[in-house]
C-alpha cells in the first residue's frame, strides 16, 4: 500500500489532539463510560491485556501481549454449566454483556476478533461468544512492527481502522486521535478537554521488518500446491507439539469442554477450556486412533486453517499476523520463514512443470 | 451401597506424594465422606484382606518390592500408581544409568551384601496399574479427580499435553523467555503450572508427553543457551527410565 494513500485515508477523518498530559484523564474518561481493559505490564518484559484500575498502568506502546483479545470473548476456561446428580437437573452459566472498553490495541489484533466474529457466526451462532461480544468499544492505537510481525505483509497494515472507534497516532505532544465511528465521536465529544485539529497529519511509514516472499493474495495459491511439501517434516523435527502457536493464536478458536463433580459427588460443573489441533487429544477418537498422529501433519493442519480452508469459505486470510506463534515458540519455529519454504517449493514445483 | 475399600501402600520413595494427601484437610475429611480407608501406614495401624482401590506410592527397586506389589495387586481391584516413582521410577531411576555395583558400593558401603537391589523400575513394569497420578510430588488436582472419578465409576480424563498449555491458559510469562531452563514445552501438564506460574521453571517431574520429541527437545534447550549434556542430564532427572 502506498503510504501517501493512508495518509490521504486517515486524514478523511476528523482529528483531535490528546496530549500525553491529557491521556490518563482520557482514561479516567473511559472508565465512567465503561469498564476499560488495556494492554499493562506482566511479569518482567511481557504484557496484558487487563482490566484497568490505574490509568498510570497503561501502556501504550508495546509489541504485542501474550495472550490475543480473544481471552476476553472466548476465555481460557469458562464454566458453561453447572449441574445436579440428585434432582438431574442443570442450570446454564450467566454470561454478563457489560460495556466494555478496550483502549489502545493493534490492528491485527481488532482483526483477529473480526475473523472470529466469523467463526463463531457461521452454522450455529455461539451464544457465550456473541454475547460477550456486544457492548464493546475498540480504540486503536499505531505500533512498530518487530521482527515477529506479519501483520503488514497479509494486508493488515498497522492503521488499519476497520472495527476501530478511534484511533491513536503518536506525534510529539501525545496522539492525535483519528475519529473513526460514531461510538468514538461520542467519547472524544464526552471528554470535551481535547483541541480539534485541522492541518494533515503526516503519518509516518512504520517499516514491516518481516517480509513474505509472495503477495498475500496469492497464499491460498500456494496452500493448494504444498500439502505433500517437505516442510512439514522438517518443522516437526524442531517442534515439540506444546500448543504454545494454537492456543496464543488470534484466530484460534478451538475448545474442549470437560465436566467436573465436587467432593459431594452430587453437583459439578461443565467447564470448556482452549484446546489446539498441535495437542495430542485433539484428533484422537474411540480406541485410542488418532487421525493426526504425526507432528508434520498437525502443522500443515494448523496452517491450512489459517490460509486455506477458512480463506476459501471467508474469503479472509486467517492469520493476522500478530507473531505471537513465533515470539513464544519455545522452538523458535517462525511463521514468516516457513511461509517463505513454502513459497519457495511452490516456486520450485511450478518451474518444474515448466520444464515438462 | 457399601463405601469403597481404599487403601495406601509405600514403596520405594520419600512418601512424600501420601503426606501431600494429608494436606488436603478439609477436602480430605470431605473425601473421607465417600470411602473406608482400610490401610495407610502413615496414618493408621489397621489392615485389610482386599481392596476396591490401591493407590502405591514408590518406585520398584529390590527382590521383596516385587513379591509385595504382586501380593496387593492379587487383592486390589483397581490399581493407581501415585506419584513420579511409582509411575515411571522418578528421581530413583537415575541410578539405573550407572553400574549397579557402583551404586550399591556408593551408598552402603561394606553393607552392600546385605540389601539386595534392582533397578528401579515403574510399579507397570511389574503388575498391571490402572491409572496414574504423575509429579513429583503427584499433582493434588489430578489426584482428586481420579479419586472422584472411580468413586463415582467414571473413567478419569488425564491430559496428555506440555505444561506451555496449562501457563498459555494462565497468561503466565514464559520461563524460556526470560531466560530461564524450562522442561514445560515437553512435560506432561496435570500440575496447572505451579512451579513456572510462581517464578521457578519446569523440571519435568511429571516426566514426558506421549509424542516426545527427544531431539527437539534438546535442540530447543540448545537454542536457549543449554549445551547438549546439560539438556540431556535435566531431562533424565525424573524421567531416566523413559529417555534412555
Amino acid at each position: 500500500m502506498n503510504y501517501l494513500d493512508t495518509i490521504t485515508r486517515m486524514n478523511l477523518h476528523e482529528k483531535y489532539l490528546l496530549t500525553s498530559k491529557q491521556i490518563p484523564d482520557f482514561i479516567s474518561f473511559l472508565k465512567t463510560q465503561g469498564a476499560v481493559y488495556a494492554a499493562q505490564k506482566k511479569g518482567e518484559q511481557s504484557y496484558s491485556y487487563q482490566y484497568v484500575e490505574d490509568p498510570a498502568n497503561v501502556v501504550l506502546d508495546y509489541p504485542r501481549t501474550i495472550q490475543p483479545l480473544k481471552k476476553f470473548f472466548l476465555p481460557p476456561r469458562e464454566e458453561l454449566l453447572s449441574f445436579d446428580y440428585q434432582n438431574n437437573s442443570y442450570q446454564k452459566t450467566d454470561v454478563v454483556a457489560e460495556k466494555r472498553i478496550f483502549f489502545g490495541i493493534h490492528s491485527y489484533e481488532m482483526q483477529g476478533v473480526l475473523r472470529l466474529d466469523y467463526s463463531f457466526k457461521k452454522g450455529n451462532p455461539e451464544g457465550n461468544y456473541l454475547n460477550r461480544r456486544e457492548n464493546c468499544i475498540f480504540i486503536g492505537v499505531s505500533y512498530e512492527p518487530d521482527e515477529f510481525h506479519l501483520a503488514n505483509a497479509l494486508g493488515i497494515e498497522v492503521e488499519n481502522t476497520e472495527g476501530l472507534s478511534i484511533y491513536l497516532e503518536p506525534v510529539r505532544e501525545g496522539y492525535i486521535a483519528f475519529v473513526i465511528d460514531e461510538a468514538g465521536q461520542n467519547l472524544i465529544q464526552g471528554f470535551g478537554k481535547t483541541a480539534k485539529v485541522t492541518e494533515t497529519i503526516h503519518i509516518k511509514e512504520k517499516p514491516a521488518k518481516a517480509k513474505i516472499r509472495y503477495h498475500y493474495n496469492r497464499l491460498p495459491k500456494v496452500f493448494e500446491h504444498v500439502y505433500t511439501s517437505q516442510v512439514w517434516g522438517q518443522i516437526a523435527k524442531k517442534c515439540l507439539g506444546c500448543g504454545t502457536c494454537n492456543l496464543l493464536c488470534s484466530t484460534c478458536y478451538c475448545f474442549d469442554v470437560r465436566d467436573e463433580v465436587s467432593l459431594d459427588l452430587q453437583s459439578g460443573t461443565r467447564e470448556r477450556f482452549w484446546d489446539g489441533c498441535m495437542l495430542n487429544r485433539f484428533a484422537e477418537v474411540a480406541g485410542n486412533e488418532n487421525f493426526r498422529d504425526e507432528l508434520s501433519s498437525r502443522t500443515r493442519h494448523r496452517l491450512h486453517r489459517k490460509f486455506k480452508y477458512l480463506t476459501e469459505e471467508s474469503g479472509a486470510l486467517h492469520c493476522v499476523g500478530c507473531g505471537r506463534c513465533s515470539k513464544y515458540c519455545p522452538a523458535k519455529i517462525n511463521l514468516g520463514t516457513t511461509i517463505n519454504a513454502l513459497i519457495d517449493d511452490f516456486t520450485e514445483q511450478q518451474k518444474l512443470k515448466e520444464a515438462y | 451401597m457399601s463405601k469403597p475399600k481404599v487403601a495406601f501402600f509405600d514403596f520405594t520413595s520419600c512418601e512424600g506424594c501420601q503426606l501431600n494427601k494429608l494436606n488436603f484437610e478439609n477436602d480430605f475429611l470431605d473425601m473421607l465422606e465417600h470411602v473406608d480407608i482400610v490401610e495407610f501406614r502413615e496414618a493408621m495401624d489397621d489392615k485389610a484382606d482386599e481392596y476396591d482401590i490401591a493407590f502405591i506410592e514408590g518406585s520398584i527397586s529390590t527382590p521383596t518390592c516385587i513379591e509385595r506389589i504382586h501380593d496387593i495387586r492379587r487383592r486390589a481391584k483397581v490399581l493407581v500408581a501415585l506419584g513420579q516413582c511409582a509411575c515411571s521410577g522418578g528421581v530413583n531411576a537415575m541410578k539405573n544409568l550407572h553400574q549397579p555395583d557402583w551404586v550399591r558400593e556408593e551408598v552402603y558401603g561394606n553393607e552392600k551384601y546385605r540389601f539386595p537391589s534392582i533397578p528401579a523400575q515403574p510399579v507397570s513394569a511389574v503388575v498391571k496399574v490402572d491409572y496414574e497420578v504423575r509429579g513429583c510430588p503427584m499433582s493434588a488436582p489430578e489426584y482428586l479427580h481420579i479419586f472422584k472419578s472411580l468413586v463415582m465409576g467414571r473413567k478419569p480424563e488425564i491430559f496428555d499435553h506440555a505444561v506451555c498449555v496449562e501457563c498459555k491458559l494462565k497468561e503466565n510469562e514464559c520461563v524460556l523467555d526470560k531466560g530461564m531452563f524450562c522442561l514445560g514445552p515437553v512435560t506432561r501438564a496435570g500440575c496447572e503450572a505451579i512451579c513456572p506460574g510462581n517464578g521457578q521453571y519446569c523440571t519435568g517431574c511429571r516426566g514426558p508427553i506421549s509424542n516426545l520429541n527427544l531431539e527437539g527437545a534438546v535442540e530447543m534447550l540448545r537454542e536457549h543457551g543449554f549445551s547438549e549434556t546439560e539438556a540431556r542430564k535435566r531431562l533424565h532427572l525424573f524421567s531416566a527410565n523413559e529417555l534412555v
